[in-house]
C-alpha cells in the first residue's frame, strides 16, 4: 500500500525553468525511496513538491488518502505537521538552543501564544529529550545550535522532524554538507530510526554510493523527467554509473 | 619561456595620474574658495579682538564646580528623557519594521510604502523640530522632550530592523513552515532570534545618542539640563555653562562606555 502516490507532476519556475515534466513517484510504507540525479535534475522541487513548499502546477500528490494539491492554506498547515523535513544546510536557528531547535517541530500543533514565549508542553519537552538521547545529542541540548558541529547540527534536524510524529520524512541532500564519514553514520542513524518508527522516506541524493546502500528502491531524474525506477537490490552499481555518465 | 614585453610599470599609466592629480586640484580649490566665503568673508572679525582677547572670553568658561550639586537632579531628569524616549520608540518601532520588511509586510502595495513613508519621515525632521511641535502641542516640560526623541529614534530603530528581517537567512523560516507553523509563530521563532542582536544593538546605539540629544531639547523647553544650560547662558554665568558642559560630557561618556560593554556581551 503505498503511503504517498505523486503523479504527473508539473513545476515550471516563473524564469520559465522546467523543473518536472510529469514525474510519477510513490512511496510504500516503510520503504526508503532514494530520488537519484545531477543537481538541476528536480529533486529537490519533488521533495518540496510534496509538502507545498514549492507550489506544483499540475498532478496529484496524495498522502494516506488526502490529495495535498487540493488543501487550502489551513488544511495544507495541518497536513504540514505529519510530514518531517530534514533539509541539506539542516535550516536550525543557530541562536536558540538544540532543545528549542528540537522543540520546534511540534511549532505546527504549539498554540501561537505558547510558539511566541518557547511554552512547551512538558509531554512535549520530555519526548524531545526522549529523541535528543536517540539520535546522540543529549549532551549537547543546551548549546546554541550553532556551537555544533555539522554532524551533530543534522542529528538536531531528525531529532526535529521526528518530533513531528511522521507519516512519512522528506530528506533532501541530507548528507552534501558534511564529510563522507559524517554523511554515511547520517545515514546510518536516519534509516535506523526510520525502520524502527516504521515512517517511510523520500531522499534526495546524488551521490551513487548512498544512494545503493541505503535505500529499497531508487529513482532516478534526469532534467525533470523519471529515467528509472526499480528496487535497489535488482540494479548493479554500474548500471547507475551508466546511468550518472549519460545525465552529465 | 614565452613572456609578454611590458615596458615600464603596467601599474602606473601616467595619463591616469595626471589626471587623478588634476581632480584633486581641482577639488581642493573648491573647497578653499568656500572656505574663504563663508569663514573669511562671513566672519566679523573686528569685533573678535586679538588672540588674548578671544582667549580670556573662552577662560569665563572655566568650570565653577561649586554649581555641581545644582546640576545633579537636571541630568537625571535628562538620562531618564533619553531612557523613555528610546523606550518608546522600540514600542512603535517594531510594527512600522514589520509593515516596511519588503518580504512578510501583509499588504505590499499598501502598507510597505505606509512604513517606508513613516520611517523618511521620523529620520528626517530633526528632533529640535519634533520638540517644538510637541511643545506648542503639549507645553512645556520633559514629555514633549520624550516625544521628541521616540519620534526621531523610531524611524532609525524601524529601518534597521526592517532590513534585518529582510535579510534574515531563509532555511529556519522554510523549516517552520515546514512543520505548519503559523506566520505569526515564525515571526517571532524563526525571524525574530535572527534579528535580536542586530536590533539590540541599535536601540542601545540609540539610546546613546539619545542622551546627547536629550541634553539639549531644553533649550527649546524640552525638560532636562539644556534648560539649565540655556537660563545660565542668558544670566552670562559662563562658569557655571561651563560646570554643565562637563557634567553633560560625563555622563555622555559614561553612557558610551556602558552601552559598549552591553553591545560587546550581547552580539
Amino acid at each position: 500500500m503505498a503511503v504517498l502516490e505523486i503523479s504527473q507532476l508539473k513545476k515550471t519556475y516563473p524564469g520559465g525553468e522546467l523543473a518536472l515534466k510529469g514525474v510519477d513517484v510513490s512511496v510504500d510504507a516503510q520503504e526508503v525511496v532514494v530520488l537519484l540525479g545531477l543537481s538541476g535534475s528536480g529533486k529537490s522541487t519533488l521533495l518540496r513538491c510534496v509538502n507545498r513548499l514549492v507550489e506544483p502546477d499540475s498532478g496529484k500528490i496524495i498522502l494516506d488518502g488526502v490529495d495535498i494539491t487540493s488543501l487550502d492554506k489551513r488544511a495544507l498547515r495541518k497536513t504540514r505537521r505529519s510530514m518531517g523535513m530534514i533539509f541539506q544546510e539542516f535550516n536550525l536557528i543557530d541562536r536558540l538552543s538544540v532543545l528549542e531547535n528540537v522543540l520546534s517541530g511540534t511549532l505546527g500543533t504549539t498554540s501561537t501564544l505558547r510558539g511566541i514565549f518557547r511554552a512547551f508542553q512538558q509531554e512535549d519537552i520530555q519526548r524531545a529529550l526522549a529523541l535528543c538521547e536517540r539520535v546522540g545529542i543529549i549532551d549537547h541540548i543546551r548549546k546554541r545550535a550553532d556551537q555544533l558541529s555539522g554532524g551533530q547540527r543534522q542529528r538536531v534536524g531528525i531529532a526535529r522532524a521526528l518530533m513531528q510524529h511522521p507519516k512519512i520524512l522528506l530528506v533532501d541532500e541530507p548528507t552534501s554538507a558534511l564529510d563522507p564519514k559524517i554523511g554515511r553514520e547520517v545515514m546510518d542513524l536516519l534509516t535506523e530510526v526510520a525502520r524502527e518508527l516504521k515512517i517511510p522516506m523520500l531522499v534526495s541524493v546524488h551521490d551513487i554510493f548512498l544512494a545503493k546502500n541505503y535505500s529499497d528502491r531508487i529513482v532516478g531524474l534526469q532534467g525533470g523527467e523519471k529515467i528509472f525506477d526499480r528496487p535497489t537490490r535488482s540494479i548493479e552499481t554500474e548500471e547507475l554509473d551508466q546511468i550518472y555518465h549519460e545525465a552529465g | 619561456m614565452t613572456g609578454v614585453a611590458i615596458t615600464g610599470n603596467p601599474l602606473r599609466d601616467p595619463k591616469k595620474i595626471a589626471r587623478k592629480y588634476f581632480a584633486i586640484a581641482v577639488f581642493a580649490a573648491i573647497i578653499l574658495y568656500i572656505g574663504k566665503v563663508i569663514i573669511v568673508d562671513g566672519t566679523d572679525w573686528a569685533r573678535m579682538g586679538s588672540v588674548s582677547e578671544v582667549i580670556d572670553t573662552m577662560l569665563f568658561f572655566v568650570p565653577d564646580f561649586s554649581f555641581f550639586p545644582a546640576t545633579v537632579v537636571p541630568l537625571l531628569e535628562t538620562l531618564l528623557i533619553a531612557f523613555w524616549g528610546t523606550a518608546l520608540a522600540v514600542v512603535f518601532s517594531l510594527p512600522i519594521a514589520y509593515l516596511a520588511a519588503r518580504n512578510i509586510t501583509p499588504f505590499p502595495w499598501i502598507t510597505y510604502p505606509l512604513g517606508r513613508c513613516l520611517i523618511i519621515l521620523s529620520r528626517s525632521t530633526h528632533e529640535i523640530i519634533f520638540a517644538l511641535i510637541y511643545i506648542s502641542a503639549l507645553g512645556l516640560g520633559p514629555l514633549p522632550g520624550i516625544l521628541a526623541l521616540a519620534s526621531r529614534s523610531l524611524g532609525f530603530l524601524a529601518k534597521t530592523t526592517s532590513e534585518a528581517i529582510e535579510n534574515v537567512n531563509k532555511g529556519p523560516i522554510e523549516a517552520m513552515e515546514a512543520v505548519g507553523a503559523s506566520r505569526a509563530t515564525i515571526f517571532f521563532f524563526g525571524v525574530m532570534p535572527q534579528i535580536f542582536p542586530i536590533f539590540v544593538g541599535n536601540v542601545i546605539f540609540q539610546l546613546d545618542i539619545n542622551i546627547r540629544r536629550a541634553s539639549i531639547l531644553g533649550l527649546v523647553g524640552g525638560g532636562g539640563i539644556g534648560l539649565m544650560f540655556a537660563e545660565v547662558m542668558q544670566n552670562l554665568q559662563y562658569d557655571r555653562a561651563g560646570m554643565i558642559v562637563v557634567g553633560i560630557t560625563t555622563m555622555v561618556v559614561l553612557g558610551e562606555f556602558i552601552s559598549n560593554r552591553i553591545r560587546q556581551r550581547i552580539v
